[in-house]
């Protein structure tokens, strides 16, 4: 197997995200408010509450918990749906079909380059001020080094799942209802508006039976330092599952699908 | 340019208008999926503060049934803005690719000609939604009902509508001095945090949003006519004219980045 053909795509995503500095700036901007708002707004909940501590979590620990997983999400947000959507209609996806690699390996590298300048210029200048902010409340330790494959595994279910839900795309041409009641679906089911540990328990169960949660609850619960490393190792286990399991999942129903569909002016 | 008169402007725009729902229910699954993730989304916001409440006693002494207020509130503003003003959101491509230039060349006010080239039917949804929540949210708080109130409500939602517009044209205006890049991801984001009363926030934070960047007058300021009805501040019956005078500097801002327009040169 060649690496090389992997890393240029990679590359090829980072110098495109270059492009869009001042957008990626913006984001950040934009994460600093809602790190405002959310601040404010739970130390106004936390304070008509009589305990310090609220089904295991702190005014800090749900602070940092929403507002590193809205940073994750705006860097994950890539717009795979409306991307296929866009070839889909406009009939470009045709050269993405005849390439001698598979369309979804493609644009997984191409997204994970991307995905590496946001990191840095969105999510570890958000986490620094986070962390400054909550008088680091961050254990800065293993957990940190743990944290970063649970980001990219979890990066790879949700691109999964973003392909699975562009595939829809080829059926009906409404990109842009189908991949907001993805996101709906992702952003509460995962916990990313409200932290799990707020859901009834039955709620909370159906959550766990889903794969979102493997996105935003599981890399940060180590983060944050919730969990022991040795606890880890199950987490890390559910993950893969779900990487087995969408990969199946979306490789199949893609392979159905351009078989019967056709595309416009190819 | 001539003076024309609005009665002129009205029957221009409704033969505008028809072109464009025309073409849209070519598409009837895409306004159904449309519509329905636009619910999903606001059924999810409502099982948020569902949550929080199940954990909370209160916000900042605000109550269940006040705080949906508020967020119904802000639902209904936004439609207008959604509904009327969506081609604000094609700017960025229209500049940076030159096809804007066509719009600088009609007879006729440059602002209303693009503005009224779509019609979003997206919004429906989100009215559907907002005025179910509202509805509920003044049952269960036993407002009384006359037609002072129904009056009083709907200068209200205008009120606020208006300043949704204001704030989404003057960033939207931004675009043509950066050439296709603005602040409106940055803006709009700030349609969601008005669902929080402006009281969590305190001192300098406080102004910022009444003032700077006016979301106190989405949905806080106009609610409390209705939720203290003995105390309404100055804000909120002046709220209608600061809304007017806010929208004409969208608007002058908007005309002004149009006029400086240059095109591509293609």
């Amino acid at each position: 197997m060649k690496i090389k053909k992997y890393t240029t795509i990679l590359r090829a995503g980072m110098l495109d995200m270059f492009q869009w500095r001042m957008s990626l700036f913006i984001t950040f901007l934009g994460n600093i408010v809602y790190l405002v708002v959310i601040y404010n707004l739970w130390q106004a909940i936390y304070a008509s509450s009589p305990y310090d501590t609220v089904n295991g979590m702190t005014f800090t620990d749900t602070m940092l918990y929403l507002v590193l997983a809205m940073t994750i999400f705006n860097m994950t947000e890539t717009y795979v749906v409306g991307s296929m959507g866009r070839h889909i209609q406009d009939g470009s996806m045709i050269l993405n079909l005849i390439k001698p690699m598979e369309y979804r390996t493609i644009t997984f590298f191409e997204i994970l380059g991307a995905d590496i300048i946001s990191f840095c210029m969105i999510f570890v200048p958000t986490f620094i001020i986070v962390s400054i902010i909550t008088g680091f409340a961050i254990p800065l330790g293993v957990n940190l080094l743990l944290f970063l494959p649970a980001l990219l595994f979890a990066r790879v279910i949700s691109y999964y799942i973003d392909f699975f839900v562009g595939t829809i795309c080829l059926y009906t041409e409404s990109t842009w209802g189908i991949n907001m009641a993805k996101e709906v679906l992702v952003l509460l089911m995962s916990g990313a508006v409200i932290p799990l540990a707020f859901f009834p328990d039955w709620l909370r169960q159906v959550a766990e039976f889903l794969p979102f949660q493997a996105i935003y609850n599981i890399p940060l619960q180590i983060m944050l330092g919730q969990v022991t490393t040795f606890e880890t190792l199950p987490m890390f286990g559910v993950q893969l599952f779900w990487i087995g399991v969408m990969y199946v999942i979306s490789g199949v129903f893609w392979k159905q699908s351009i078989k019967t569909i056709t595309i416009n002016g190819g | 340019m001539k003076k024309r008169s609005i009665i002129w402007y009205l029957r221009i725009y409704i033969k505008i208008i028809t072109q464009d729902i025309k073409v849209k229910l070519n598409y009837r699954a895409d306004f159904v999926i449309s519509n329905f993730a636009q619910i999903l989304h606001h059924i999810s916001g409502f099982i948020v503060f569902w949550l929080i409440f199940q954990n909370f006693p209160s916000v900042d002494g605000w109550d269940y049934y006040e705080m949906l207020f508020f967020y119904g509130f802000s639902l209904i503003a936004f439609t207008p803005t959604q509904c009327l003003l969506e081609n604000n959101w094609s700017l960025p491509w229209q500049v940076r690719s030159g096809d804007f230039i066509k719009y600088c060349f009609r007879p006729i006010n440059t602002f209303f000609y693009y503005i009224s080239e779509v019609f979003d039917t997206k919004g429906f949804g989100q009215l559907v939604a907002g005025i179910v929540v509202l509805a509920f949210a003044w049952l269960r708080l036993e407002i009384a009902f006359s037609f002072i109130t129904l009056a009083l409500l709907i200068l209200m939602l205008s009120a606020a509508g208006i300043f949704m517009a204001a704030m989404l044209n003057l960033a939207a205006s931004t675009i043509f001095w950066t050439k296709g890049f603005g602040l409106m991801e940055f803006v709009v984001r700030f349609r969601d945090y008005s669902r929080y009363p402006i009281t969590i926030f305190s001192g300098f934070l406080r102004y910022l949003f009444t003032f700077a960047i006016p979301m106190a007058f989405i949905s806080y300021y106009p609610s409390l006519m209705f939720l203290r009805p003995d105390q309404v501040p100055i804000l909120t019956w002046l709220s209608p004219l600061i809304g007017i005078a806010f929208f004409a500097l969208s608007y002058f801002a908007w005309m002004k980045g149009a006029k400086s327009y240059s095109g591509t040169g293609s």
